[in-house]
């Protein structure tokens, strides 16, 4: 057995914020800084995320800890990484003493944002919720608020430098991003920080580079699109296209497709059973335009608010999943426009999920052989440099998985063995793929659970991708020692589905 | 004549002293040009480097392949005599890190005392390397004991692993194709170790199966590498596996996890089989056979021992019935990619500026590319029976920047799928494929990339500009 060592990258990788140069206490006679004190929260955050090597225990638990802003309706919008594995969360006021706890009303890791709720409302009594202000555009000043031990905001401006698309820490969907530059100090409770402007929050820090004092900012478009679908009854998100694409600048490229005008980019692959492949776009399109806004040779559509903005910002944020979009298309020499529902994805059907949003992971233990499904997150268990360290070929099943048939379903892995009597043998098996199982395939552990009630001949019988391809247990003496072995590993239960 | 006297000479002498083998034993120098895989149209960088062989009977001089391959020039010098003596390669396995040197001039030998071998030597028994390691220009001697007898893989192909026996004596740079003596005879090739930070007192010698066999596929003039049976197995300790299979509970046999496609076992072995004995030698359930004195071994040491065109006898258990299947054996090729590859020259096609290349171990050790999909088709050929579909993936391994392809940058280390419309196989079919007139040359490659596209008379006027600029004498090479 061969566990590999855990490293904190997550944390790392997120804001090691900010102290600060100058106090500058809320200056008289800004009745807006006066007011931001009653509109921020200071919110501890007490996470414990699920170890994945062994998915019936937990990691320690950690503590991140920032500022929230109130906003209507009586709502703290942080970060979603702020939250993220939650045990508990408190809530404190910046200027007066008392914790209350929240519950987290929404998280959506797609956007990195959530929405708390104090469990007793009376909390909020006489505070001011801010407003969203939607004008923030690049060049613009800012001010970010970190709260001092003493309950003194501490304000820093500065100024939005650039407006990308951009990665967001948990799913692979680049949204809209704020890059701002502001001299930001190291103090306590900086995990997740507001950013206002003119009295009312004009974005949430998410990331902070301390040597470039460079900081990423989720934008007002991101935050108004995950408002208003949480204002909506189901929430469904930020949709996707499903497209890959490669840019067109080359003119002997350009030439050999035929396209005579400027702009357009080149489909090198639609993910299986995404928006994009329901509504009939191609590998080897060019996709000219967007829900009527022409497109660069780069991908880029001219904004009225933000300038050149990749074309994927109209589809999953100025878009709300279930809309129709015009996606206008040059395929073999002649234009066509296609309608394209956008859709919501759903992560946990991909043969290997992105992220599962700190639900508590699924596993079959048979016999000492742990069962799990390929997931981002098993594989980040190898620490930052995963693609280097984890088993290459279920980092190459991750990597390619967009090209497995739609009806792939979901990877299922034997991550190890607890050794027992029972799988003498079998102690050096790790991270193989399973086909089948007593002869059924296996498309999710579910699967694999059906599968395992039906021992064939008194055996358990596992298929394999690869070495050694098939393995036995006894059927009857895995059930009798079901107990010991729980026993002997501490396992709260044989599986979690 | 001389048989007689190097006969002789081990009658009467038991207790070997170092001033007889200096009789035998030769310095090497060798000038050896590496290709250069980054830019194989080069002739290579040019390497010297020294290392010991030693006078075996026929004249001919016993040394280590890692000390004479890529050898452009070689010279050999006896111990207590200066002249530098012109030798050439005569054979060489780079497969087992053995090669034989002939010397141009007969008279060499005069004087020299060819040395003969013994067996395998105990554990724990006392033996001596001799040699010329760094640290002085005279003969050394250094003494230990055989600490281990195992399989061990052979870095100078970094595929191979055949037997080897482990010493405590000092190896050190330049002892590489020394003998290694007990009792007046070689018992072993001295030829690799780990460096002083890694583990210490380890050293590694050929030992004489290895070498015996080496001598004798050369017999016939040619040396024709090693045979496998391209498949894998798995133990049998588990008794519910045992159970399952039909098996009793008496610690015999392996079941067969995968046979390769092209291999000596395709269409003869089936993943499934148990294989109870091989040659008639009862295979335990952890795979090892008990095949002389020295302990079990593997159950693979009986075809290591054998030849092209030999063949293998095996007892399996296939579906509950007893079976024997004659494996004919020879050497499976698609492995040699991930070998260390020697004495080749590096092929490849310019063309737009593009370095066409096949994948193989020396390219990935050249480039160390960062391409998901290349390593892949790499490090799953055999495996995942990539072998099958193509002779060897080909990749865009450089790209000499000009107007003409300025925008394929992005491409680099990306494996090619087709070109103008043909599938590419091997590097051949690189050639192949743009000897078509077309207007425009298509190049697609694996995955979710768009296709380069080439004008051909942008292609047309580059060429020159391109061989010229970056002193491209060849714009493809084909052969090995």
């Amino acid at each position: 057995m061969n566990i590999p060592r855990l490293f904190p990258t997550l944390i790392a990788m997120m804001i090691a914020a900010v102290p600060a140069v100058a106090i500058e206490p809320a200056v008289s006679g800004d009745s807006a800084a006066n007011g931001l004190r009653h509109s921020i929260l200071r919110i501890s955050s007490t996470n414990q995320a699920y170890d994945f090597f062994q998915p019936w225990v937990k990691k320690e638990p950690e503590n991140r800890r920032g500022v929230g802003a109130l906003i209507e309706g009586g709502r703290i919008l942080v970060t979603a990484d702020l939250i993220e594995n939650a045990n508990l969360i408190e809530l404190e006021k910046a200027d007066a003493p008392g914790k209350v706890t929240a519950a987290i009303e929404l998280v959506d890791f797609d956007c990195n944002l959530a929405l708390l709720r104090p469990l007793d409302p009376a909390f909020l009594e006489g505070m001011i919720p801010l407003r969203l202000d939607a004008t923030a555009a690049n060049g613009d000043e800012a001010t970010v608020v970190q709260v001092e031990p003493n309950g003194e905001l501490a304000k820093t401006t500065g100024r939005i430098t650039s407006v990308t698309i951009g990665g967001y820490p948990f799913m692979n969907l680049g949204l809209l991003v704020f890059k701002f530059s502001a001299p930001l100090q190291q103090r306590d409770w900086s995990f997740t920080l507001p950013v206002v402007r003119n009295g009312a929050l004009c974005g949430v820090l998410m990331r902070y580079d301390s040597r470039n004092q460079t900081s990423e900012v989720i934008p007002p478009p991101v935050i108004a699109h995950f408002l208003k679908e949480a204002d909506g009854g189901t929430y469904r998100g930020f949709a996707r296209l499903g497209v890959s694409f490669s840019s067109l600048r080359d003119p002997q490229f350009r030439r050999y497709l035929g396209l005579e005008n400027a702009g357009g980019i080149y489909v090198t692959q639609v993910a299986p059973d995404s928006s994009a492949s329901k509504g009939g776009v191609r590998k080897g399109d060019v996709i000219l335009a967007v829900d009527g806004m022409e497109l660069d040779e780069d991908g880029n559509y001219n904004d009225p608010d933000f300038g050149k903005i990749l074309f994927s910002h109209l589809t999953n944020t100025r878009k709300h999943p279930g809309d129709e979009c015009d996606v206008r298309i040059f395929r073999d020499r002649k234009a066509m426009t296609l309608s394209v529902r956008t859709e919501v994805p759903d992560d946990g059907k991909r043969p290997s999920a992105t992220y599962s949003g700190g639900k508590p992971p699924k596993y079959v233990v048979l016999g000492g052989l742990v069962f799990l499904e390929l997931s981002r997150d098993y594989l980040r268990e190898w620490g930052g440099n995963w693609r280097e360290k984890a088993p290459q070929r279920l980092v190459y099943l991750d990597a390619f998985q967009d090209e497995m048939p739609a009806d792939r379903g979901r990877i299922v892995i034997l991550s190890q063995v607890l050794p027992s009597p029972r799988t003498i043998g079998y102690e050096h098996l790790e991270n193989l793929v399973v086909s089948r199982v007593n002869g059924r395939e296996i498309k999710s552990l579910e699967d694999l659970a059906a599968a395992a009630g039906q021992p064939g001949n008194g055996f358990q019988r596992i298929d394999f991708e690869e070495d050694p391809k098939t393995i036995f247990l006894d059927s009857q003496a895995v059930q009798d020692s079901n107990a010991e072995l729980m026993e002997q590993y501490g396992l709260p239960a044989l599986q979690r589905l | 004549m001389f048989r007689i006297l190097f006969f002789g000479i081990l009658f009467f002498v038991t207790g070997v002293q170092a001033s007889r083998i200096g009789e035998s034993l030769v310095r090497i120098e060798a000038t050896s040009m590496e290709p250069n895989y980054n830019t194989p149209w080069n002739p290579g960088d040019v390497i010297s480097g020294a290392g010991t062989g030693f006078v075996i009977p026929g004249k001919r001089i016993m040394t280590n392949a890692h000390v004479v391959g890529n050898a452009r020039f070689l010279t050999v010098s006896k111990e207590g005599d200066p002249q530098p003596w012109i030798a050439r390669v005569a054979h060489v396995a780079h497969d087992c890190d053995l090669a034989l040197l002939e010397v141009e001039r007969e008279e060499f030998f005069s004087g020299t005392s060819p040395l003969e071998f013994g067996g395998i030597p105990a554990i724990e028994s006392m033996v001596s390397v001799y040699g010329y390691p760094i640290g002085g220009t005279r003969l050394s001697v250094t003494r230990g004991i055989v600490s281990r007898i195992d399989f061990q893989t052979y870095t100078h192909s970094g595929l191979d692993s055949h037997l080897a026996v482990q010493i405590d004596a000092a190896i050190n740079p330049g002892n590489s194709g020394g003998p290694v003596m007990q009792a007046g005879k070689v018992v072993g090739v001295a030829f690799q170790g780990f460096r002083g930070d890694v583990a210490q007192n380890v050293g590694y010698m050929i030992p004489t199966p290895v070498v015996d066999r080496f001598l004798k596929d050369v017999e016939d003039g040619r040396y024709d590498r090693y045979v496998d049976l391209a498949l894998t197995y798995e133990s049998l300790f588990n008794p519910a596996a045992r159970k399952a299979l039909g098996l009793a509970d008496d610690n015999r046999g392996v079941v067969v996890s995968s046979v390769y496609a092209t291999g000596s076992s395709d269409g003869v072995v089936e993943p499934g089989d148990v294989l109870l004995k091989i040659d008639g030698l009862d295979i335990s359930s952890d795979g090892t056979i008990p095949i002389d004195a020295n302990g079990p071994v593997p159950l693979t040491e009986v075809v290591e021992r054998k030849f092209k065109g030999d063949s293998v006898v095996l007892e399996v258990l296939r579906g509950g019935k007893r079976k024997t299947l004659v494996v004919p054996l020879h050497s499976p090729w698609p492995f040699t990619l991930q070998a260390s590859a020697y004495d080749e020259k590096p092929r490849f096609v310019v063309f737009g500026g593009l370095v066409f290349q096949p994948v193989d171990w020396n390219f990935m050790e050249a480039h160390d590319p960062d391409n998901q999909r290349l390593n892949y088709l790499f490090d799953y050929f055999v495996e995942d029976g990539i072998h099958e579909a193509m002779k060897e993936p080909v990749v865009i391994g450089s790209i000499l920047p000009d107007p003409v392809n300025s925008y394929a940058g992005e491409f680099l280390h990306s494996p090619v799928e087709s070109i103008n419309g043909e599938r590419i196989r091997s590097i051949e079919d690189v050639a192949a494929a743009f000897a078509k007139p077309v207007d425009y040359h298509v190049i697609s490659l694996l995955g979710d990339q768009r296709p380069i596209v080439l004008e051909s008379n942008l292609v047309e006027e580059a060429r020159p500009r391109i061989l010229e600029r970056y002193g491209v004498t060849s714009e493809q090479n084909l052969e090995k």
